[in-house]
């Protein structure tokens, strides 16, 4: 304890003059030491080096706080309106208004029927990016890594979780951010739904991006770390940085 | 291992001010900035357990959530770290137990402390991982979990009453502990 710095002064006075005096204490003292700086030297080494970077995960936990946050104006705005039911004229006011309004949406809605969104980049709070734990050379020795397919219920959260409820299931194709072939997760934070309909900046071309990465990544002229960032940050900047161009190359567009 | 202004302390701060129902979004940005500052560390105690990382990155979401339900709520702060080393050792028990169900129908899985082991890391880990790192690993592994949590919460840097807050035991246990600990460590290091 009196190592460590938890004795009291009194005590810890007591113990310093003991070691004045005292040849094998202070040795004792400083293998003391030794032993904390070799076991703390030991595990930032082998650990840390291995931590996947915090962008995902604090992009995750964002994501989660915002939810909490509107959660809670959503359930005072509750609080509010149970309050004004004091006041009934205004609240038969606001009945018929919500009903006209609703009744116009529906017509609106009937008449012109959702259309896909064109989704070419994935809403950083819901799908943020996930990865599995592999070293360079654990990912470069596999050779098929090729993106396995989404369950079908998998999907449906993820159509669940971006409002799409009402388009033509073909319109989107349910995409990892970060590849396998990365080292992406078999997760929902990094699946999102790629619009079918994005003629410039659509699957053949983030295709081509992945490989590119992966073969940067396994021969050793990138980081794996850096290739999942900047594919989970944002893939088309990325394509741009490291295809040199700001348009796909020839033969990747519809 | 010395002890180095932090938010958690800023956070004890503000509490002393009178600070205690900030707005939502001021209670986000303090658990974010907390969350940079103590994910690796808690990670680093979560290797303790034999949890996967992906379990180990679980609870820490889980333990920053309840955290700003926990300051949301107005509740005292005083010693945010050792709180959230408190909530991360018991959301990893609960989970380990529940793994360990799971293990029994999905087979195995790698802990996050196989990382350690691994016996292809990068060249640099490679290069650091000597002989005498491969004794100490041996040695830290094989301690019984309490000694083990023990060193893992020195090494973060709480004190030895903090330790003992986080373990729910006492001081005297958590100095035998620890003093158990180094000498498996020091004669390991000897060899």
């Amino acid at each position: 304890m009196a190592v460590d710095g938890e004795l009291s002064p009194r005590e810890a006075e007591r113990v310093e003059s003991h070691l004045a005096a005292c040849w094998a204490c202070r040795v004792r003292k400083q293998e003391i030491e030794t032993t904390i700086g070799e076991f703390v030297r030991f595990q930032r080494q082998n650990f840390d080096l291995r931590i996947p970077a915090s962008d995902g995960p604090r992009a995750l936990l964002k994501a989660q706080l915002g939810q909490r946050v509107e959660a809670e104006r959503a359930s005072r705005l509750q609080w509010h309106r149970a309050v004004s039911w004091r006041f009934g004229g205004a609240l038969v006011a606001a009945i018929l208004a919500l009903a006209m309004g609703g009744w116009l949406g529906l017509r609106y809605f009937q008449r012109h029927p959702s259309r896909p969104l064109d989704v070419s980049v994935p809403n950083p709070s819901l799908t943020p990016g996930a990865t599995v734990l592999l070293s360079q050379r654990e990912l470069c020795r596999e050779t098929s890594a090729n993106n396995k397919a989404v369950p079908v219920a998998l999907q449906r959260r993820v159509f669940d979780e971006y409002g799409i409820r009402t388009a033509e299931p073909r319109a989107y194709e349910v995409d990892y951010l970060i590849t396998p072939a990365l080292g992406g997760a078999d997760d929902i934070h990094n699946l999102w739904p790629q619009s079918s309909s994005a003629t410039v900046w659509n699957a053949q071309v983030k295709d081509a991006l992945e490989d590119h990465l992966r073969n940067l990544v396994c021969q050793g002229d990138l980081d794996l770390a850096t290739a999942q960032r900047e594919i989970a940050t944002n893939w088309i900047e990325a394509y741009k940085k490291y295809f040199h161009t700001d348009r796909p190359v020839a033969g990747l567009r519809d | 291992m010395t002890d180095v202004p932090n938010e958690s302390d800023a956070l004890v701060v503000a509490a002393a001010a009178g600070q205690r129902h900030s707005s939502a979004s001021a209670v986000e940005e303090r658990v974010i900035a907390l969350f940079d500052e103590l994910r690796i560390p808690l990670l680093r105690y979560l290797a303790g357990f034999p949890l996967t990382l992906q379990d180990s990155e679980d609870v820490i979401q889980e333990v920053f959530l309840a955290l700003f339900q926990y300051l949301r709520r107005g509740k005292s702060h005083q010693n945010v770290r050792g709180w959230l080393f408190r909530a991360a050792h018991n959301l990893a028990l609960k989970k380990n137990l529940r793994s360990r169900r799971e293990i029994q129908n999905a087979g195995p899985l790698i802990a996050v402390e196989e990382l350690l082991a691994d016996p292809s890391p990068s060249p640099e880990v490679q290069l650091a991982f000597n002989q005498t790192q491969q004794r100490l690993l041996s040695v830290v592994r094989a301690l019984p979990e309490q000694n083990r949590w023990c060193l893992y919460l020195r090494a973060e840097g709480l004190r030895y009453r903090e330790i003992a807050e986080v373990l729910d035991i006492s001081l005297g246990s958590v100095s035998l502990y620890l003093e158990r600990s180094l000498a498996h460590i020091a004669r390991a290091a000897e060899r």
